[in-house]
């Protein structure tokens, strides 16, 4: 009678399709996201993420329409990240159908707004999202997409999230970020030690030993994946038999 | 069947309301008591905090406890669970008070509670076909109802034993999210609507 560690799915979505960034030549449209992510619930993913990288008005518009069309559909959780400013768009994305919400630069620029966002609508549905990059023995928080730096040490920025109300900690390792060798486990393990809210691991993935690593010596509580499941690398069925054959339990499909 | 889903006014309710649709129902999704009460169920949904749920019972707290004593079905979820006791730790005003017993924090030390826990189920109709069960979690807080007869169903997490289902007459309460438990949340959700629409 235990609580069984996550696999989570991450999608690009941009203007309402998913896409999917290659080196040269910028954003690939891949497919509609509303099929991809009912897709990722039948091979067994145990939630799913969306994250906004619409740069437009028109584009978070959209978002709303497709993140209403994804409820309607799709019978696993449902995170939506991406360009949340403020407690109104928190509520609007939750009416629309998200079941959790991440945050990253605004609650850098506004704590506060992790407070504000678990008052309302309590801890369960904010996700304080952290980008962090490795400077010697400590690693740095960063925003707008790991492009700009903070002051902030991104272990104790964990810490501040969970105490202000956030109720999970999606944590990306902007070194480890599409290189695929592997998440940065010490990264992860000393969050998850400071913080009593579930820590998802993010960034690095190249192969599913890699999520099982994050979830016993990385001590996360989910792991998140992404490129190496939309490049076809591996399948989330493959991830759950590789996890069951390290010895941890998994949800079957 | 018409079933009534209550609206506290923030969060999810499209997955839920697909999952009764999907199970059959027809969906009256309100924010007055006089159609809740006057459905053939009523599902109170799991999203936002006690105090907002507690503003949208708006005073009629006893008059939606005597119709589920009377017998009119309820099916309660998460937060929905948690308003059918009196009260809760997390914040002032009363419950329908269905259920005798509190809500309180959980003492485990990763909270919230979130994700797919196992369920150690029972023979009750809610539960035909989906045992084993995994059930999508999102709590901070747990129900304990003074009446241990009344649980039909436990969940552990970490070192602590709670409800992981209540049943008392005709109303049910769940603290997982039937609505995002895949598969086997959507069969829960059937059954119950099977179970209301035979007696």
């Amino acid at each position: 009678m235990t609580l069984i560690p996550r696999v989570i799915v991450c999608l690009d979505v941009k203007d309402g399709r998913v896409v999917k960034g290659t080196q040269f030549r910028g954003l690939r449209d891949v497919g509609d996201p509303v099929e991809l992510a009912r897709r990722y619930e039948e091979e067994g993913a145990d939630e799913v993420v969306f994250l906004d990288v619409s740069a437009s008005a028109e584009g978070r518009g959209t978002l709303w329409e497709t993140v209403s069309r994804t409820a309607a559909a799709l019978f696993v959780p449902l995170t939506v990240g991406g360009g949340v400013r403020a407690v109104g768009d928190i509520a609007d994305l939750l009416r629309a159908g998200a079941d959790k919400i991440s945050v990253n630069t605004a609650a850098v620029a506004r704590p506060e707004l992790l407070s504000e966002g678990a008052q309302r609508f309590g801890s369960q549905c904010v996700v304080a999202s952290i980008d962090a990059a490795r400077e010697g023995e400590r690693w740095v928080a960063y925003t707008h997409g790991g492009r700009r730096r903070t002051q902030l040490d991104a272990i104790g920025w964990a810490v501040r999230c969970a105490e202000l109300g956030a109720g999970e900690i999606l944590l990306t390792s902007i070194d480890q970020d599409g290189a695929r060798t592997g998440y940065d486990l010490e990264l992860t393990r000393r969050v998850a030690e400071r913080v009593t809210v579930p820590v998802i691991a993010s960034g690095g993935a190249g192969s599913p030993r890699h999520l099982a690593e994050a979830l016993t010596a990385g001590g996360a509580s989910a792991a998140l994946l992404a490129g190496i499941l939309h490049d076809g690398v591996t399948t989330v069925g493959e991830v759950k038999r590789v996890l069951m054959q390290s010895g941890i339990q998994v949800r079957a499909a | 069947m018409k079933v009534a889903l209550i609206d506290y006014g923030a969060g999810n309710l499209h997955s839920l309301r697909k999952a009764l649709e999907v199970g059959g129902a027809e969906v009256d999704t309100t924010t007055d008591w006089n159609r809740a009460l006057s459905a053939a169920a009523l599902v109170l949904p799991g999203v936002g905090a006690f105090g907002a749920a507690v503003e949208a019972l708006g005073g009629e707290a006893s008059r939606v406890q005597a119709a589920l004593q009377d017998g009119y079905p309820c099916l309660g979820i998460c937060l929905g669970m948690q308003l059918l006791f009196p009260e809760s730790e997390e914040s002032a005003g009363s419950g329908i008070g269905l259920i005798p017993g509190r809500v309180r924090r959980l003492r485990s030390r990763i909270v919230p509670h979130m994700g797919w826990n196992q369920v150690e189920t029972s023979d009750d109709p809610l539960f035909a076909g989906v045992s084993p069960l995994l059930a999508y979690y999102a709590n901070s807080y747990v129900c304990e109802p003074e009446d241990p007869s009344s649980v039909i169903a436990w969940t552990e997490y970490e070192d602590e034993r709670f409800a992981a289902a209540v049943r008392s007459g005709r109303t049910w309460a769940v603290p997982f999210h039937t609505e995002k438990s895949s598969v086997r949340g959507l069969r829960i959700v059937r059954n119950i609507l099977e179970e209301v629409g035979s007696a």
